[in-house]
């Protein structure tokens, strides 16, 4: 975190911070109102108001820097609150937990003026900001990207088309991936913060199969950027990408974890005869009881120092996985809940189904294993 | 302990056992080492490193008894029955004249009428342990034999098919270390078994297929690795029984514990 790490304040230990948080969610009630719908805007509202209510309240500010805001102490603070979050049902978990990638993204690359500008605006529920990395010709190969950025004075022009852009569709600013330079690989890629109410930037949501649209595609056309807008330097895009990856894979996948420990607790409660299903809810547990585990030793690691790398595709891979088959069990245990219903459950199983592609698919994160961890060479 | 200890530690178990036989020379070494005051001592620690190597190995020496024991409270040595897959009982002899019938034909594994009720929280770390360096004993080999042998004019690890099956055991093993590293109670006891279990019969699926042939040979030591995997899953509580278990768990108790926090 550059410049933003030095003198961070220690904060309280995780404990002391969970209790806190407790007693004041069971004095502050943040559930959906009564007019919540579960529609995506509805989503997105509540969203706005958790961070909205947890920002003013301090809540949100801890695990980071002052000069954004914060109050300082450990990212595992951010996964207590995250945590607490999923655990209540209070905002939904891979939403909320978007600001784990772009407020580091902003910390580590942007200057720190605009990091200190931009980003309490984030945390606080004021805007949603989107990520602008995958392309249609650029999916699981993101080194391919042909969105082109050119300098024009003192702006650059770019070009181009985005898709699978989570919430592009209310965000007010966009990280954005581009390519600067003639190197047709990594290194002619570079980063932009982009206000997506420039000219030329037009969104249009996509249709999904689990009937939500988050994602969205985004079009590009001769949109002027200022140059101090860039992030990092020029040629820096592909390091930032690479860089986001251990955040979200840290902080994200905890929060991600509690979420799924509340659907098999849901599971529990909807299953008519849970006692006859003990081998298939054994084996969705003892799949979350371990990446909870994984996922637990990597936050270790993380607050040791450590620098996370390529075995948080191990992590990558034993969620997926879990999450699949926790919505699997519930297809088999709940019969035509997903089928006959227009449910939570079908929307929930559906959306599990793309666990295994977002993010780096699995076949992806099985070549890293191989090639980074086991070290078997080139394919 | 701190790292270097722990190191030290390892360094002398792993020539011990890949120098002594197994059995009852090895049984006698590890005593003579040290491994009943390390027992009481650290008990975690000891078990972590002990059973990990004799794993990793491919030595074999009755010391389950000995964790089981310390567990109740009971002076180390001597033999117990203990409980087994499917109601069965049996008993991991420390005389040297028994030759069991196991599928893994060096544990002198007999089997014996129901025993007395023991504690299994120890037990069942000390065997996941096994079976996670089982399990990492058949990635290595599979691992070594991907990278030196070529067919179709290429080495086998470039191919993805095979690539993605050691990395699949990978995953398994790391998983269940996972488990096993927060492994201090009765219930995530059972579940690190059961995924020690798990990963290792992962293992040995996925290691088996890739040494092809030879794999399938007796000169080669993978099938021993196989064949221990068998039946350490089986003793105390085979994976299918302890998630069988884990859901009962839930089921009576209506919610998922949460067994790990930051």
């Amino acid at each position: 975190m550059t410049v933003f790490s030095r003198g961070m304040a220690p904060g309280p230990p995780a404990d002391t911070y969970r209790s806190g948080l407790r007693a004041w969610l069971d004095e502050h009630d943040l559930s959906p109102g009564a007019g919540y719908d579960g529609s995506l805007d509805a989503q997105v509202a509540q969203l706005d108001r958790v961070r909205r209510e947890l920002w003013d309240a301090g809540w949100m500010r801890y695990g980071w820097p002052e000069a954004v805001g914060g109050r300082g102490g450990p990212s595992a603070l951010r996964a207590v609150l995250g945590e607490e979050v999923a655990a209540r049902e209070l905002a939904e978990p891979g939403l909320y937990s978007m600001v784990e990638v772009l407020v580091p993204t902003l910390l580590s690359y942007a200057p720190p003026a605009l990091a200190t500008a931009m980003v309490p605006r984030l945390l606080s529920g004021q805007e949603q900001w989107c990520q602008g990395f995958s392309e249609p010709g650029s999916g699981s190969d993101l080194a391919s990207l042909t969105t082109r950025a050119v300098r024009d004075g003192d702006t650059w022009v770019i070009n181009g088309q985005k898709v699978w852009t989570s919430l592009a569709q209310y965000a007010a600013r966009c990280v954005l991936l581009a390519r600067t330079g003639p190197d047709p690989g990594h290194a002619g890629i570079s980063a932009f913060f982009l206000d997506m109410d420039t000219p030329g930037v037009t969104v249009r949501p996509l249709r999904t199969m689990h009937g939500v649209d988050e994602f969205a595609e985004v079009f590009l056309d001769d949109v002027r950027i200022p140059a101090d807008r860039i992030l990092g330097r020029p040629g820096d895009g592909w390091r930032l990408a690479m860089d986001l990856l251990p955040h979200e894979r840290s902080t994200c996948f905890w929060h991600r974890v509690a979420h799924l420990y509340t659907r098999l607790d849901r599971l529990l409660d909807d299953a008519a005869a849970p006692g006859d299903e003990a081998a298939a809810l054994g084996e969705a547990y003892l799949a979350l009881h371990t990446v909870r585990c994984r996922s637990l030793t990597t936050q270790h690691r993380l607050a040791d120092g450590a620098r996370l790398g390529p075995e948080t595709s191990v992590d990558k891979i034993l969620l997926a996985t879990a999450e699949q088959q926790l919505l699997d069990t519930v297809r088999d245990v709940l019969p035509g809940a997903v089928e006959l219903h227009d449910s939570a459950w079908r929307t929930e199983y559906l959306y599990s189904r793309a666990a295994t592609i977002y993010g780096g698919t699995a076949e992806v994160q099985r070549n890293i294993v191989a090639r980074r961890l086991l070290g078997l060479g080139k394919e | 302990m701190d790292a270097e200890e722990r190191e030290l530690l390892e360094e002398t178990l792993r020539k011990t056992m890949t120098a002594t036989p197994s059995g009852g020379g090895l049984d006698a070494a590890l005593t003579e080492l040290g491994w009943p005051d390390m027992l009481a001592e650290e008990p975690s620690a000891a078990i972590r490193a002990v059973f990990r190597l004799l794993g990793e190995t491919g030595a074999h020496a009755p010391l389950v008894n000995d964790v089981l024991l310390y567990e109740m409270g009971r002076p180390l040595g001597g033999a117990l029955p203990m409980p087994y897959a499917g109601g069965k009982w049996v008993e991991w002899s420390r005389e040297a004249s028994v030759t069991g019938t196991a599928v893994d034909p060096g544990l002198p594994l007999l089997s014996v009428a129901e025993g007395a009720p023991v504690p299994l929280t120890l037990g069942r770390q000390a065997l996941a342990w096994w079976l996670l360096g089982t399990g990492h004993a058949m990635l290595a080999l599979a691992r070594r034999h991907v990278l030196d042998r070529h067919q179709f004019g290429r080495p086998l690890a470039s191919f993805q098919a095979l690539r993605h099956r050691l990395a699949e055991t990978l995953v398994a093993l790391e998983g269940a270390e996972a488990t096993l590293v927060h492994a201090d109670g009765e219930l995530s006891s059972l579940l690190a078994k059961a995924a020690a279990g798990r990963a290792a019969l992962t293992a040995a699926r996925h290691c088996q297929q890739a040494l092809g042939g030879l794999g399938f040979t007796a000169e080669h030591p993978l099938h021993r690795h196989v064949k221990r995997t068998l039946v350490l899953d089986g003793l105390l509580g085979s994976t299918r029984e302890l998630t069988r278990e884990a859901g009962r768990v839930l089921a009576a108790r209506g919610a998922a514990p949460r067994l790990v926090h930051l």
